[in-house]
């Protein structure tokens, strides 16, 4: 790895309802030596409902946290939460093909103009691509040995594919890579790049139950202990959702959700008590009551 | 008749294709959308008919039914599109057209996600950043559900997921600049458009 150190956009989940993502990554962070520089008065990027009602303001609000990373010398810009990240992506691909659009949007943001010279990345590509598997497994203190682990990618980490650029939009297998270098078992199923709902958690929750229940249903199946993610709306709509879910639909799941950052903590050698597992909603620490 | 008295001039395509940076006319109707949209059964128009209804013109059946603000912008459809088309963004160009010409579906749930949204955009404009459990409350409040997810409230706060306090960015000077401007730049295109319409009547 050349660049140790990024910069980090956290999202405003991560000091509300992601806190143990933002916890995690730093601790795997450390582990791996590298720096994080958390871009100065960063606001909201907007994610989903800016770029559901207009079009300029779903621009401009993740444009301004692009010029402000601008002002940090670093090459990449970091994101954990996968909304985050394809509202940024999406802005960046955007502003970048189009001077006028870019000019125009510009116009309305106060922090200085826009180079477009940060990459964007989510946290699960960075790990995949600038950290890499062979280096994360050297890492490995206490492997995850016997857990099997369903890898759920949700939407908006691999797509839209023009955007994301990253992985296959129907069955990445990036996460499971790093699981498996974990040593645990990335379990195979269908349904890693379903929608589990997403925005619509408050403002149309049965569609959320809905989706969220055709995603565990599989899951379970597939004989899973655990679910990871990388997107803290699909961690909270499969976990805090799940006990409504299984009263709603008469089912039995009891599958615990954690962040693959989680995970690579607790390989890493860094003790449960560390990974703020009790935010979970779902009892995660029966599933890993043997690390 | 409807079909070729349409076909002769369709502003309201061209509007979608520019606003969507996708050709609507490239659809060839298989309707591999509709089988993969997660929510193509709770939609009044699937996302292959509303592609069909671009090309006939038919802002107003658009603008009345509950698709657009139904899709979810997973990009499901889009990665199988065997014609390309960004599906997702013709459905925002369409609901942002909507949202100009101020038509709404007349359906509670509509009301309710478009109250959602309104919600969560005044909350950035408030304080720079996201603030989950007045979202929340603030949501509850305004569409009359006092009791909606109540039974989960308390756990979730206990477990320290939702926090009572609020961030706040510290160049709100400017985030308010910002809001105002990219109002006056919809606004603005909102007026060439309405005068550009008067000069063809």
């Amino acid at each position: 790895m050349k660049d140790k150190k990024f910069t980090y956009y956290p999202g405003c989940s991560a000091h509300g309802t992601s806190e143990e993502y933002e916890h995690t990554l730093n601790l795997v962070c450390k582990s791996l030596n590298i720096k994080i520089e958390e871009i100065p008065d960063w606001n909201c990027c907007g994610a989903t409902s800016a770029h559901v009602m207009t079009e300029n303001l779903a621009l401009a609000l993740p444009m301004r946290n692009l010029i402000l990373a601008e002002r940090l010398e670093n090459s990449t810009m970091v994101i954990p939460c996968a909304a985050c990240y394809s509202r940024m992506k999406e802005t960046k691909i955007r502003l970048d093909e189009d001077f006028s659009l870019r000019t125009k949007i510009n116009s309305t943001v106060d922090d200085g103009d826009y180079k477009g010279n940060v990459a964007v990345k989510s946290f699960l590509q960075y790990c995949f691509e600038d950290i890499g598997i062979e280096d994360i497994k050297e890492k490995v203190v206490k492997p995850l040995k016997d857990l099997k682990v369903a890898c759920y990618y949700g939407c908006l980490l691999t797509r839209p594919k023009n955007i994301a650029q990253f992985d296959s939009p129907e069955y990445p297998i990036s996460m499971d890579k790093i699981i498996e270098s974990l040593g645990a078992t990335a379990v195979e199923y269908p349904f890693k790049t379903e929608c589990c709902g997403a925005s619509f958690s408050i403002s149309n929750t049965e569609i959320v139950l809905d989706l969220s229940s055709r995603i565990l249903d599989v899951v379970k199946d597939c004989g899973a202990d655990i679910i990871a993610v990388g997107c803290p709306l699909c961690q909270s709509n499969l976990d805090m959702r799940q006990k409504q879910i299984e009263e709603k639909m008469n089912r039995d799941y009891k599958i615990p959700v954690v962040y693959f950052t989680q995970l690579m903590a607790l390989a890493f050698g860094y003790p449960k008590s560390e990974l703020k597992l009790k935010k979970h909603m779902v009892n995660v620490e029966k599933v890993l009551a043997s690390f | 008749m409807l079909v070729l008295k349409n076909l002769q001039h369709n502003e309201f395509l061209e509007k979608v294709n520019q606003k969507s940076g996708s050709n609507v006319l490239n659809c060839y109707q298989c309707g591999k959308c509709v089988s993969t949209c997660p929510v193509s059964g709770y939609m009044e128009i699937t996302p292959r008919q509303v592609m069909q209804y671009i090309k006939l013109a038919e802002d107003e059946k658009l603008f009345a039914a509950n698709s657009t603000w139904y899709c979810l912008t997973c990009s499901s459809c889009s990665a199988r599109c065997p014609r390309e088309i960004e599906i997702p963004r013709v459905m925002e160009a369409v609901r942002h057209l909507a949202i100009e010409a101020n038509i709404l579906p007349d359906s509670s749930k509509i009301k309710s996600i478009k109250k959602f949204h309104d919600i969560f955009i005044s909350m950035i404009k408030r304080y720079g950043k996201m603030f989950e459990l007045r979202l929340m409350a603030e949501f509850n409040l305004r569409t009359g559900q006092f009791f909606k997810d109540i039974a989960l409230a308390p756990k979730a706060i206990g477990k320290g997921k939702l926090k009572f306090k609020s961030e706040k960015i510290k160049n709100l000077k400017g985030l308010k600049r910002l809001f105002e401007m990219n109002q006056k730049l919809e606004s603005e295109i909102q007026n060439t458009e309405n005068a550009s319409k008067h000069e063809s009547k």
